[in-house]
């Protein structure tokens, strides 16, 4: 039966797996190369920056650097392809910027938040994204920032709550709609659910909407393009996705919400080949890759002559489970359609094959 | 407790008692139910999922077996069922054929050899590449404005410069969004930065082009292939117009074949046929034998009706792939259009493209061209220019309202219909009114009445648009007649009419017609004008059936009335009754022949009954009925539009009695007068000439016979016939616009430009908009002062051949050949009266020697002058032409017989006397596209008239070029 399966249906192949002597938050392709990053926390407390390379069937470990506090997120989004600079949030908010040949010290620090940086996103670098390289911060106290690299010590946008009102922990961030050279948003997800998308070009919140559970992580399909789809998973094992093409004026944006498991979906991750794949990963350990259909019409008229969006259907193209333990991160080559890192907290990092992506 | 019920009913119905009694633990399934037979017959997947559940946890006992059947009959039953999901480990080498297994794994080796490579390639540049691209961003965010020291500063500075814009999450919390819509209804001005809050922008404005300096090769195909993925998603998703810009914006990187090609299919989904048609060719430029840039431009070439060249590509997929069932198919519907389409013209050797022309020729030739489309999307209100933009049909107008509008089934059914026929139609129909439209805007230049009536002619808005015309005319001119209650349910209907709630409009006419009906009075022009604008609402709604009766109701009380009468006709078409639409179109164009739309369909359904009924499709028409002709309007100032009240004073006995008597040569004279319309068509204007004095024999009054007699003669230079057959047509309709622009046109000839000068100013007094007459009114009037100073024989004009061959022909007396208006001013007026004599058809084309103004027209020109060989009008055309222009002018258009009759008129007119001009002329021949494919085509003797061409130039001198110049153009010329 399997063999059945296989001629028709996407395989995920376990490549290669690494085990780790620390627990690994977030990994990371190097743009335009074989080699990954695995940033994380050591026992003793401090933070890790692994470099491997892909060598065949085996993770050849290049570079170990030590940093004083665990690192928590990477990102390469706001770099050149030329330059390939690591912007990396850790434990104690601060935002560097490394460049991996000489990652003594980092070529751009700020302390930007007071409690940790749980997510990080870059644009307008590696020719994805019109317009200024930014990166976007995301942490537990409750603050939103966008940077720019070439801006020292303070964040071009700052979003966060006004004093006295509960700060809510900000989970996830990401670009999106960088698709021109003034357009750009900043959506960003929050512990209690909220999921706030910030308008940089006109410096306003354009929407907002509560999924009910913990935000654990937002990505827009494509960051260069007129904001299509966003895709939100919760702590519940839910996940949503919006199509961002048509907003309502009170309705806002058409959903479909799916659940992929009974645990939390850590990640989600688009295909950086093609927009309407993508992978979950779950808190049981294990990987779902869903494919998004459009409706026939993506919009309609409401009773009062509004456009209002038409969501679309999913549909589960293969699911594996890898580990017992949570899946924590999830990257895809830009460089080959169907290759795929994962790193898990059972303290490895797996390298995946998912075939046939380019026959959907 | 449906599901509950149900389970209970399968259990007593079909499973037999075997188990015992008792459920499951779970769901309280009896447990008669976990069995082969009962999973087997259930179609309820929830059930069926239930069971599933119940068998996996095991708590009955294990059945693997039973399991398996189970989730087998979920997948049959709804594949995506939840409950099938299962956790699965990832795929191993078990799992692949050993084929696969290697081909994955040799492709990961592959890439990460070449990934390695690039590195150590990439680190060499490394050094000198960092900080490259730095000069071309954008600026930091905000760093214009004074960095503040700390951030709620800064905050506040953005807030005070960007005012009542929220800033954090409490304000946005507060953000009322229905107070800051209506402020933003309040305040415009403001709207700007908040207004892409509510309603986005219509369309993003995304770069077409992506900036490459300073990028690597590498860099440059990753770019390209990131911006077609994209291109390709968005094509997926349904935006043809999103994916035509990131194609545009990969081939701005890297151009490629592939990218073409796909661009080519994403235009052709937005019926983007002319630029379609040039990534086609593009793609076919690099890559000859794209299978797929074939079909798509067979696509292309069949939907503008080049049915030959679609051929042609077709055929020539066929030879490389013979099996393409695809190919096939198009072929055998090409080749069958093309067969049905061949009984309206001669055959042709030059393909579809002249034929449309001349269909439009002799459209024009009865002094109209116009379309549909244009005029919908003029006079239409948004949604009827949206529908029109789908189907160019109104039809396809109709429908769509329809599927909006709340009818019921037996409605539904027939938007259904209409939709199909409209599509139908929007296969064939839509690229040819697009090609028509093309072509009527040339056709515009050449036979002066299009351009005015594109402008003026209400009565085409009327078709299109007959919400507004029919409140005006309808509600103010005869409400007063009408009783006050029925006036006001008239005028309310009108107005619901014009917003679009055609079936309110219904209601409000149905009281009036009601209220009137009971009133028990005569009245039945307006009862007419009320069942007629009811029939609108029906037609806009698309119930043709009701639309026709109403229609049918109308004319019952008013005979011949011009709109139940058109609308009837489109309510027949849409509902493909097409011999009805057919008979109520020619009525409708008895009546009044100036309405375009009406010429437009009945030419439309003539091909469809072609199609259905082959050669004799007139013999299986029902009788037209005689139009009085009291109720024939000649109307060319589209200013009055009522035509509902004209034939009310008509007796229809005796009407009735007419038309017994004159069908038989109501028919003849319909049948010459055709065949006179399609010798105008073919250009053969003497023979139409002859035709249409055939018609007048039966039928004196008809002004159009005598107007297209009267524009046969003016093709053949006998200006006399055709002012005599002006002056008829104007005793009989003083006002008729076509016999005054006509008239005017052959006193011109006859250089009686004074009289000339009065027609011209009359018609403009009729129709100022009428700007061919204008152009030609200036014309005129400079002629007239020129006339007067032309015994002074200033021989200051330039020594152009034209002039001389004239002066030549008119020494020979009656000889010369008329020249024209557009050129007029450019020759010299001979002071002979000269009579001018018919002279072959063909030299009607020397006419246009005006600079052309667009690449089309420029085509339609050098086809023109290709298909005369007329070197001597070809000189003339490049010698208004700007040579810089040429290879815009030419597009894509070059050939071998363009390029042919280019070097001899150059060599024979032009290089004489300007070597310079021709010079640059050869050069910017060179910069065409499509140049160097056409050189390489031409013969032995072709090449030795070029190399002619270059002596003459070597021989003679001009400062505009050295003699290296001419050399290296030489070797362009690979001479």
């Amino acid at each position: 039966m399997s063999a059945v399966l296989a001629a028709e249906r996407p395989q995920v192949v376990s490549h290669v797996q690494q085990a780790l002597s620390y627990t690994v938050f977030d990994c990371k392709w190097v743009p335009r190369s074989a080699r990954l990053l695995c940033l994380g926390s050591a026992a003793r407390g401090t933070g890790v920056l692994q470099l491997y390379e892909l060598n065949g069937a085996r993770l050849q470990l290049l570079r170990e650097i030590e940093k004083p506090k665990p690192i928590k997120c990477g990102t390469f989004g706001a770099t050149s392809l030329q330059q390939r600079y690591l912007a990396t949030g850790d434990f104690d908010g601060n935002l560097n910027i490394w460049n991996l040949e000489a990652p003594e010290i980092p070529v751009y620090s700020v302390k930007g938040h007071k409690e940790i940086i749980n997510s990080i996103d870059g644009v307008g670098g590696l020719g994805i994204g019109e317009g200024a390289p930014e990166i976007v911060t995301g942490s537990r106290d409750g603050t939103v920032k966008v940077w720019d690299p070439r801006q020292n010590d303070i964040p071009v946008a700052n979003m966060e709550s006004v004093q006295g009102e509960s700060k809510r922990d900000c989970w996830t961030v990401a670009f999106g709609n960088a698709y021109n050279l003034e357009e750009r948003v900043v959506c960003a997800g929050y512990d209690n659910g909220d999921i706030k998308l910030f308008d940089l070009k006109t410096m306003s919140l354009r929407w907002e909407t509560n999924i009910k559970n913990g935000v654990c992580s937002v990505e827009f399909d494509r960051k260069d393009i007129n904001m299509n789809k966003l895709v939100a998973t919760s702590l519940e094992g839910k996940f949503h996705v919006f199509d961002m093409r048509t907003q309502h004026p009170t309705k806002g944006f058409a959903y479909v919400s799916e659940k992929a498991q009974k645990s939390t979906i850590w990640q989600v991750r688009h295909l950086p080949q093609n927009r309407d794949i993508f992978m979950t990963s779950g808190g049981s350990g294990s990987l779902h890759l869903w494919k998004y259909e459009y409706p026939a019409q993506r919009s309609k008229k409401d009773s009062e002559g509004c456009e209002m969006g038409v969501a679309g259907s999913l549909s589960l193209l293969q699911n594996v489970t890898l580990s017992t333990q949570p899946i924590s991160s999830l990257d895809w080559s830009p460089d080959k359609t169907g290759l795929c890192v994962c790193g898990a907290y059972d303290q490895t990092v797996r390298v995946l094959i998912v075939t046939k992506l380019n026959k959907i | 407790m449906c599901l509950h019920e149900r389970v209970e009913f399968m259990g007593d119905e079909s499973v037999p008692y075997f188990l015992g009694e008792g459920t499951t633990k779970t769901y309280q399934i009896p447990i008669s139910h976990l069995d082969y037979k009962f999973i087997e017959k259930c179609t309820d997947v929830k059930h069926l999922e239930k069971i599933l559940r119940v068998l996996r946890s095991g708590e009955e006992g294990c059945y693997p077996d039973l399991t398996l059947v189970c989730e087998k009959r979920i997948e049959r039953l709804d594949p995506r069922s939840r409950a099938l999901r299962k956790d699965k480990p990832p795929a191993t080498a078990s799992d692949f054929t050993a084929g696969e297994w290697q081909a994955i794994n040799s492709e990961l080796m592959n890439w990460l050899t070449e990934m390695n490579e690039d590195d150590r390639k990439s680190q060499l540049m490394r050094t000198d590449t960092p900080n490259e691209r730095q000069d071309n961003l954008p600026p930091v965010r905000c760093s214009s404005s004074c960095l503040p020291t700390n951030q709620n500063k800064k905050l506040q500075n953005k807030q005070r410069s960007k005012k009542n814009i929220p800033r954090d999450y409490s304000e946005w919390d507060k953000f009322d969004v229905e107070k800051e819509c209506s402020k933003i209804d309040e305040d415009c001005e403001e709207s700007n930065s908040k207004a892409r809050f509510f309603s986005r922008p219509s369309l993003p404005i995304i770069e077409k082009k992506i900036d490459t300096i300073g990028m690597t090769n590498r860099d440059k195909i990753i770019i390209a292939t990131r911006e077609k993925e994209k291109g390709n998603e968005a094509f997926a998703s349904g935006d043809y117009v999103e994916a035509v810009t990131y194609y545009t914006r990969s081939l701005s990187v890297i151009p490629t074949a592939a990218v073409y090609n796909n661009k080519a299919q994403a235009e052709i989904k937005l019926q983007d046929w002319d630029n379609a048609l040039e990534d086609c060719e593009k793609v076919l430029d690099m890559e000859p034998g794209n299978i797929k840039a074939l079909m798509r431009r067979a696509t292309v070439h069949s939907h503008l009706q080049n049915y030959q060249t679609a051929i042609e590509d077709l055929n020539k997929v066929l030879s490389v792939e013979p099996k393409n069932t695809n190919a096939k198919k198009r072929l055998l519907e090409l080749e069958e259009k093309l067969k049905s389409l061949k009984p309206v013209s001669e055959p042709q050797g030059k393909g579809k493209k002249i034929l449309i022309q001349e269909i439009e020729d002799a459209e024009s030739g009865e002094g109209r061209g116009e379309n549909t489309e244009e005029c919908e999307r003029r006079g239409g209100g948004s949604g009827a220019a949206a529908a029109a933009r789908a189907g160019g049909q109104r039809a396809m107008g109709n429908a769509h309202r329809k599927s909006h509008g709340k009818g019921g089934k037996a409605r539904d059914r027939d938007a259904h219909k209409n939709q199909d026929s409209a599509e139908s139609r929007l296969k064939k129909g839509e690229p040819e009114k697009k090609s028509e439209k093309h072509l009527s805007d040339h056709e515009g230049e050449v036979n002066g009445f299009l351009r005015s009536d594109e402008k003026s002619e209400s009565a085409e808005a009327e078709i299109s648009e007959p919400p507004r015309e029919e409140s005006q005319s309808a509600g103010s001119g005869s409400s007063t007649a009408l009783p006050p209650t029925a006036a006001k349910l008239k005028s309310e209907g009108n107005e619901l009419f014009k917003s679009g709630q055609f079936g309110e409009a219904v209601l409000k006419y149905s009281e009036a017609i009601e209220y009137v009906t009971s009133l028990g009075e005569q009245r039945p022009d307006d009862l007419s004008i009320l069942y007629s604008n009811r029939a609108a609402c029906y037609l806009k709604e698309g119930n043709c059936s009701d639309c026709i009766q109403d229609c049918n109701r109308a004319l019952e009380l008013q005979p011949f009335s011009l709109k139940p009468l058109l609308r009837r006709a489109m309510a027949n078409e849409s509902m493909e009754r097409y011999r009805q639409a057919y008979i109520d179109y020619k009525t409708v164009l008895q009546i009044d022949s100036s309405i375009q739309a009406a010429n437009d369909s009945a030419n439309r359904i003539t091909k469809t009954l072609i199609d259905q009924d082959g050669p004799s499709w007139r013999e299986k028409l029902p009788p037209i009925p005689v139009v009085p002709v009291a109720a024939q309007l000649h109307r060319w100032d589209g200013g009055s539009l009522t035509s509902e009240n004209k034939p009310s004073t008509i007796d229809i006995n005796r009407e009735e009695q007419l038309q017994m008597n004159c069908e038989e040569a109501v028919e003849k004279f319909k049948r010459l007068k055709n065949e006179g319309n399609d010798f105008v068509k073919m250009g053969e204007y003497e023979e139409a000439a002859n035709k249409y004095s055939e018609c007048m024999k039966l039928n004196t009054e008809e002004c159009t016979v005598y107007t297209n007699r009267a524009l046969c003669y003016l093709k053949l230079y006998k200006y006399e016939e055709a002012k005599r057959d002006c002056d008829h047509v104007l005793q009989i309709e003083d006002s008729n616009i076509k016999a005054f622009y006509r008239r005017a046109l052959a006193y011109k000839g006859l250089q009686n430009y004074q009289a000339s000068a009065d027609d011209f100013s009359k018609v403009l007094l009729i129709d100022p908009n009428v700007l061919e007459a204008q152009k030609e009114l200036e014309e005129v009037t400079q002629l007239l002062h020129f006339d007067g100073s032309a015994g002074a024989g200033s021989q200051q004009t330039h020594g152009k051949k034209i002039t001389i061959q004239e002066v030549t022909e008119a020494d020979e007396e009656e000889e010369r050949q008329f020249a024209t208006s557009e050129d007029a001013e450019t020759r010299r007026v001979p002071a002979e009266e000269a009579v001018p004599k018919p002279v072959p058809r063909r030299a009607s084309e020397k006419r246009r020697v005006s600079e052309p103004p667009n690449a089309y027209d420029f085509g339609q020109m050098i086809n023109a002058l290709n298909a005369n060989k007329d070197k001597a009008a070809c000189a003339d055309l490049l010698t208004v032409t700007d040579p810089k222009t040429l290879p815009v002018l030419l597009s894509n258009k070059l050939e071998g017989e363009t390029l042919l009759i280019f070097i001899q008129s150059l060599e024979h007119y032009i290089a004489g006397k300007d070597p310079g001009l021709a010079y640059q002329h050869l050069f910017y021949l060179s910069k065409a596209e499509r140049f160097k494919v056409v050189l390489a085509l031409l013969s032995k003797n072709e090449k030795g008239e070029v190399q002619q061409l270059f002596d003459l130039l070597s021989k003679s001198w001009s400062d505009q070029y050295s003699l290296e110049d001419l050399e290296s153009l030489k070797k362009v010329y690979e001479l």
